[in-house]
């Protein structure tokens, strides 16, 4: 009669136990891998990888919730861990124009690692997602106790702006021949 | 025009605000020393942090790290403590027993009336050479013997409060950043970046004074250091100079009064050790002021040291940290002071640089609060 409740007990703690600690264990190796594959830091070893996820702060953003707005003043990049962002502006007359919609794996507001000027765009969660946040703080205090870190990632973020300006002065030169 | 229920939900928060406040007034008497234990443990977890976030990075045990700085810091302390306990009540022995022996009577004599009749209308104040002095000192010596106990008593709840500062900081240090990464996730995601601005402003804005005062107040320990040493040069005849050092280099932590405190223990000690040396006590200083046992020469000592500090050293070390204008920070001090005392002063600053960062925050949040 004893030995049935016991069993029971035991089980459900093994259950619950296992449950946790490989949910966790996923968690963890889920947002080292998203941290490996985003270009800005590209190149860090673990141990640093380790470090930036220390320093990143997970938020989430429920269906249609603002993660910024336009002309807000920016702190930072968000990458997604899982969910749907959409970025987009607004003209005068409240028309949406979409400039991009991001899945898991990728990244925005990036720019704000560098300066502290305003949102150039709003983002919007467009379904539950889950978000890591990396703040200009963070990364200042980083590169202050770490330096080789922090002009790691400084100069794989100076390679993505590279690649952006590479890609505008193309594709204003595509516009402009096509004009001529 | 407002519409009803915006008004209701204000007065609703109003209510809530003044009864918060009134719980807070009633039970502020039971937590006021809790609260001084985490101010002074969030301090002190503030000028440590670095040293232990550095240690964790070569050790890879935050555990250890935070054991190891701590310890170091306890080794220091009381070190410093016990070294001065000992020295001070060796000084304070000899210098009873000196005080007993009667041809010390006549030298207290000579100093009062030298003293006496240097100050303006002393020719008004009939008899100079007052005979019971040494008497009267003797019994307020003894006073103060019979008071020890009563201060031992204080001391033990001192020791006390040490012990669970030392308690908290050890934990704050050891889960610093875990209590920071939960403070972080308890802001709303509307107010996530500019929350997080604001508590890594306010963590800048302290590590940075607290860092400047700390070497603004070893300077000012090591220019006393070697004031004491040029003056034993000149027969000051002083002794406890390192401990001296110390105590003038952290009164200087608290402006304005604290560099009168710093001085007051080399003075005595010099009176203590120079009682019944005759030149000691014909001394003059440049040849021109006279300067009985040397008193005067170690408060112009302390002045130099000061004006160092205050022009050459603090403006480079501490700068601009705090930015306050000087009217504020003696506002500060005064509120600092009749709130709680010299530990009010002491952390007066710090936290009206708390509160200014928290200001400026608001002004900058109701710029933009249109865009959250």
């Amino acid at each position: 009669m004893s030995i049935l409740p016991t069993r029971f007990g035991d089980n459900i703690m093994k259950a619950l136990w296992k449950n946790l600690f490989n949910h966790w264990n996923k968690q963890e190796n889920q947002t080292k891998a998203v941290l490996k594959q985003i270009p800005v830091f590209h190149g860090l070893s673990d141990r640093q990888i380790r470090e930036i996820e220390n320093l990143c702060h997970k938020r989430r953003y429920k269906r249609g919730e603002t993660v910024f707005k336009k002309l807000a003043p920016g702190e930072g990049m968000f990458i997604i861990l899982s969910g749907t962002i959409e970025i987009f502006t607004e003209d005068n007359n409240d028309k949406k124009n979409i400039l991009a919609v991001l899945n898991n794996g990728e990244f925005f507001g990036e720019l704000s690692l560098l300066d502290s000027d305003t949102r150039s765009a709003t983002a919007i969660a467009t379904e539950d997602s889950h978000l890591l946040a990396f703040l200009r703080p963070d990364l200042q205090s980083l590169s202050k106790r770490n330096p080789q870190t922090g002009n790691k990632i400084l100069f794989n973020l100076a390679r993505v702006m590279a690649a952006r300006l590479r890609k505008t002065s193309e594709e204003i030169s595509e516009n402009s021949s096509e004009l001529i | 025009m407002i519409p009803k229920n915006q008004s209701i939900d204000k007065i609703y928060t109003l209510i809530l605000v003044i009864i918060s406040v009134g719980i807070l007034f009633f039970i502020w008497p039971y937590i006021s020393s809790m609260v001084m234990i985490l101010v002074f443990a969030f301090l002190f977890t503030t000028v440590l942090l670095p040293g232990v976030d550095v240690l964790e990075r070569k050790i890879k045990s935050r555990l250890f790290s935070t054991f190891f700085i701590m310890s170091g810091l306890l080794a220091l302390l009381f070190g410093f403590l016990f070294g001065f306990a000992s020295g001070l009540f060796q000084q304070t022995s000899e210098f009873y027993h000196r005080l007993t022996q009667e041809n010390y009577v006549s030298e207290l004599n000579n100093l009062y009336q030298r003293t006496v009749s240097f100050l303006p209308g002393a020719s008004s104040m009939g008899d100079l050479g007052n005979p019971q002095l040494a008497e009267k000192i003797q019994v307020l010596f003894t006073g103060f013997m019979q008071q020890f106990l009563s201060f031992a008593k204080s001391g033990m709840n001192f020791i006390f409060l040490t012990a669970m500062i030392l308690v908290f900081t050890f934990i704050l240090l050891n889960e610093y950043h875990n209590f920071r990464r939960t403070l972080v996730s308890m802001i709303p995601n509307k107010y996530f970046e500019l929350g997080l601005r604001i508590i890594h402003n306010i963590e800048s804005q302290m590590s940075k004074y607290l860092t400047g005062q700390f070497m603004a107040a070893s300077s000012v320990a090591v220019l006393s250091f070697l004031g004491l040493l040029i003056l034993n040069l000149y027969g000051a005849n002083l002794t406890l100079v390192v401990f001296i050092s110390i105590i003038a280099g952290l009164s200087n932590l608290i402006p304005m009064v604290g560099p009168l405190v710093g001085m007051i223990p080399a003075v005595l000690i010099s009176v203590m050790n120079n009682l019944g040396n005759d030149v000691a006590l014909a001394h003059m200083m440049f040849n021109i002021i006279p300067s009985p046992f040397f008193i005067f020469d170690i408060i112009f000592m302390f002045i130099i040291v000061q004006q160092i500090d205050n022009n050459f050293i603090t403006p480079i070390l501490v700068g601009e940290s705090v930015g306050l204008h000087p009217m504020l920070v003696m506002i500060s001090l005064f509120i600092g002071g009749i709130v709680l005392g010299p530990l009010g002063m002491l952390f007066a600053i710090p936290t009206a640089g708390i509160i200014k960062v928290i200001v400026h925050e608001v002004v900058f949040l109701a710029r933009y609060a249109h865009l959250l």
